[in-house]
């Protein structure tokens, strides 16, 4: 094996794999812009971000002006959102070709032979902030535990990289991404409290790391469209992992499994005739795993799920009071999501609107397919509707005593209602956490 | 001051309250002080709900001659904050204590800007009488949780007033010049100063009076929640003074069944005009239902759009939303049985199960991963619909102690538990 180069060298190169990405979040009234960092992935300029870099509910089409900074760098180039990745939760940008040059994959530099292991000293990058032109700088630690969260995940003894960004060993070998660190827990000593916990997250920072082998096999897995379909579907709610004492009791010691609390009507899982309080215990024969802490195990399930495609058929075998079942079950397509969703913003009415989504039928408890009524997904402080008492998460089932069957007809009305300058008022039927509330909306 | 005022002043006690609390995974025994006024030669005393309720172990009640004396509890009803209380005549016989008996006056009569004054003991500062005038006469005043997590206000209106009333004060009479009983102070505002309220004497002697007779009082329950019209009138094209809004409908209750719907404008009840134009105006219709016999068919004209129908209702008996509570103490676990109104809150299928209150750190319950909030709907395979059936299999666990598997639900996710010895 040949000496490794300096680390101040490895560093300058590695550099190379890494920037950092800004952009906005267009919401109705204002735009929240963000910083966050990526890791350079192929030869088409395409970055991986954290999955936490964008909230779920925000719609793909409110992502806007994406741009690439080196670091050390005051030049920007433009980037376009890709979409996420379900598996993985990774988000896709791809910068502009003239963007590209000098950028180096993270694929290039020579992964680790074998995992880290303890006591194993491992360095990284972070990042600046923009007002230091995302200066790099150098990080390093040892190796303090390995766990599977359910990848294979290191905890070094201190911060090693910034979120998002390549971990590497003394060799320059790739080590792993490193993920949104861990909250650690403090107390807090001020002169009105002793020591009232609290609970602190480094965000700029971490120590966390997802292992080279655990994220190498799914760089190939870039979104076919920005709404990151495919994406498949099984159609239970609640999985809780199954306790330990509880599997002594039930005589499955040294196994894992996840309950099933709440099965949607006509899914993929209903189908197949899971039923409630089922306990999971394998997937196409393979025993679920025992995980720490034991709720992994459930993120170990949604997992196998989402690296599958809808359309694939899994075995699952499942323990029904005390007897053992063994049920095939026809994956299917996720239902439409929040960030997919239709939605129409009334400036003047002070509302954004969007479609029920079977997902709100769900928390509704409505009857599954259910398409009747609108979503209020933003409220304009100070405005018409908020004065009136009207909050985001609202179900809309009237409007001016007209029962709402469609997004289509929701929409029209409040068009409506908004284009009419003689308008003194409008009235809402909404439910509200199961109840049901008529207000009343002052226009002008 | 007058001599009736006098004489009021003797009718005025204290009380001093032990109660058992179930919060925190254990029995737990609290004490209280609130104000009272005796009503009746045979030692009746008056005082709040919240002051004394049906979990309350010791009663004392001091006299003005400032002897004290043990009282029994003859019933509370949480919904207008009353309850009834009875003082130990032997004693008083046998120690030879003297009281007297408050006169009623007819709350109906006042207006504000009278001059009355509120006696009690606040802040535990026994016989303290503090002067004000009724400020409103006619205050609407609902609270879901009101009365130590129970409902309250529903079917009275409150007299408001400025005569100050502190904690300790609950319970005490609010009288005119001339020492008449017109209400029984019952709350203030946290944080504002001298906004007062107390329950006028009229519903304070018809409810005494059904304690006195059968020790709750019972109420007919629709499923309708009612809202003021107030403005709303011309959207729903209705003449003036004419209907109240169902601003909701508590599914599977007798309205749901019945077919009445959120929106719909109710404008008769039983064939008697309804006017809800403004929230003081729903206690009355509100106790319109209440105070029909359960199982009563309630006619209710509706409009609906532009349509009027009638439909018909069977009321059922009127249920709190606090149901039984119950310390399981080897477990470290305080519960309280799911309610229909509870089950309803939470959106949950049905009123199965109880509410953890409380664990005890350390305990079987604690150490199984149990926590405040979660819905233990089965032990082992049986389900636990009523609390009794958790008992008996508590009872079973005393006597042999063996791992239960219990199966919670928080959140609406199901998980199981293991409670070990």
């Amino acid at each position: 094996m040949a000496t490794a180069a300096p680390l101040p060298e490895l560093f300058q190169e590695r550099l190379k794999s890494v920037v950092a990405v800004e952009f906005f979040i267009q919401a109705e009234t204002e735009r929240q812009p963000v910083t966050v960092l990526g890791t350079v992935i192929d030869d088409a300029g395409t970055v991986i971000l954290p999955g936490a870099a964008i909230m779920p509910s925000v719609a793909p089409g409110q992502l806007r002006d994406f741009k690439i900074y080196r670091p050390g760098g005051t030049e920007s180039a433009a980037a376009t959102y890709l979409g996420q990745d379900a598996f993985t939760g990774w988000h896709f940008v791809r910068i502009e070709e003239k963007g590209r040059t000098g950028l180096v994959p993270v694929t290039h530099w020579q992964a680790m032979k074998a995992d880290p292991a303890l006591s194993d000293e491992l360095w990284g990058i972070g990042l600046r902030n923009k007002d230091e032109d995302f200066q790099p700088y150098f990080l390093s630690s040892r190796v303090a535990i390995m766990m599977n969260l359910p990848q294979k995940t290191v905890v070094l003894g201190a911060d090693v990289a910034g979120p998002g960004l390549p971990v590497f060993n003394a060799a320059g070998e790739l080590a792993g991404l490193a993920q949104p660190s861990f909250g650690q827990n403090f107390l807090m000593f001020s002169r009105n409290q002793r020591g009232s916990p609290v609970v602190l997250v480094n965000v700029e920072e971490s120590s966390v790391v997802l292992l080279a082998s655990e994220v190498l096999p799914h760089l190939g897995r870039v979104p076919k469209s920005v709404t990151g379909r495919p994406i498949a579907w099984f159609g239970a709610y609640g999985l809780q992992p199954m306790d330990p004492e509880v599997a002594k009791l039930l005589k499955l010691e040294n196994q894992s499994g996840v309950v099933v609390s709440d099965i949607m009507k006509s899914s993929p899982a209903d189908e197949a005739g899971l039923q409630e309080r089922d306990i999971i215990l394998a997937i196409d024969g393979q025993p679920l795993p025992r995980l720490k802490p034991d709720r992994i195990v459930v993120s170990y399930f949604g997992q196998q799920i989402l690296r599958r495609l809808p359309g694939d058929t899994i075995t699952l075998s499942v323990l029904r009071g005390t007897a053992n079942v063994d049920l095939r079950l026809k994956l299917g397509d996720e239902p439409k999501l929040v960030r997919e969703a239709d939605r129409r913003y009334f400036e003047k009415l002070g509302l954004t609107v969007r479609e029920f989504l079977y997902n709100d039928g769900i928390i509704h408890r409505a009857s599954p397919g259910t398409t009747e009524g609108v979503m209020v997904h933003f409220i304009k402080p100070g405005s018409a509707v908020a004065t009136a008492g009207l909050r985001s998460d609202d179900w809309v089932r009237e409007i001016d005593g007209v029962a709402i069957k469609s997004y289509t007809q929701a929409t029209e009305m409040l068009a409506a209602i908004e284009a009419d300058q003689h308008r003194a008022e409008f009235v809402l039927l909404v439910s509200r956490g199961g109840e049901t509330q008529v207000l009343r909306v002052k226009l002008n | 001051m007058s001599r009736g005022f006098n004489r009021l002043l003797d009718a005025v006690v204290r009380i001093d309250v032990r109660e058992i609390e179930f919060n925190d995974g254990a029995k737990r025994i609290t004490g209280g002080v609130g104000s009272g006024v005796i009503i009746s030669n045979d030692g009746l005393v008056l005082t709040n709900a919240h002051v004394v309720s049906p979990q309350a172990v010791e009663i004392s009640v001091t006299l003005a001659s400032l002897e004290r004396i043990n009282a029994k509890l003859v019933g509370w009803d949480h919904w207008t904050d009353l309850a009834l209380l009875r003082i130990d005549l032997e004693a008083i016989k046998s120690r030879r204590l003297n009281f007297a008996v408050a006169d009623f006056g007819d709350s109906d009569d006042l207006f504000v800007g009278q001059t009355v004054f509120a006696v009690g003991t606040p802040h535990g500062l026994t016989r303290t009488v503090t002067r004000g005038i009724i400020s409103n006469n006619k205050r609407y005043f609902e609270d879901s949780r009101g009365v130590n997590g129970y409902e309250t206000g529903a079917f009275n209106t409150w007299l408001q007033t400025d005569a100050a009333i502190n904690p300790g004060n609950s319970g005490g009479p609010l009288v005119t010049e001339d020492g008449k009983v017109v209400g029984i102070n019952s709350r203030g505002y946290v944080g504002a100063d001298n906004l007062g309220f107390a329950i006028p004497a009229k519903v304070a002697r018809t409810v005494a009076a059904t304690l006195v007779k059968e020790g709750a009082v019972t109420r007919s329950y629709a499923g309708i929640g009612f809202r003021e019209l107030q403005d709303l009138e011309r959207f729903y094209a209705l003449s003036a003074n004419t209907g109240v809004l169902v601003a909701n409908v508590d599914v599977g209750s007798p309205a749901a069944k019945a077919g009445l719907r959120a929106g719909d404008v109710v404008l008769t009840l039983s064939g008697r005009k309804v006017d809800g134009r403004f929230p003081e105006q729903l206690p009355p219709i509100q106790q319109s239902i209440a105070g029909l016999p359960v199982g009563s068919s309630v006619k209710v004209g509706v409009k609906r759009g532009d349509q009027v129908v009638e439909l018909s209702a069977t009321t059922e008996k009127l249920e709190s939303r606090v149901g039984e509570e119950w310390a399981f103490e080897k477990w470290g676990l305080t519960v309280r049985k799911v309610s229909r109104a509870y089950a309803r809150e939470n959106q949950l299928t049905d009123a199965t199960g109880v509410v953890v209150l409380g664990v005890q750190p350390g305990y079987p319950a604690a150490e199984a991963g149990l926590a405040r909030g979660d819905i233990i709907t089965k032990v082992g395979s049986n389900t636990i619909a009523e609390l009794a059936r958790l008992k008996e299999l508590y009872a079973g666990y005393e006597s042999k102690p063996e791992p239960q598997l219990v199966e919670a639900q928080r959140n609406r996710r199901i998980s199981l538990y293991v409670i070990k010895p």
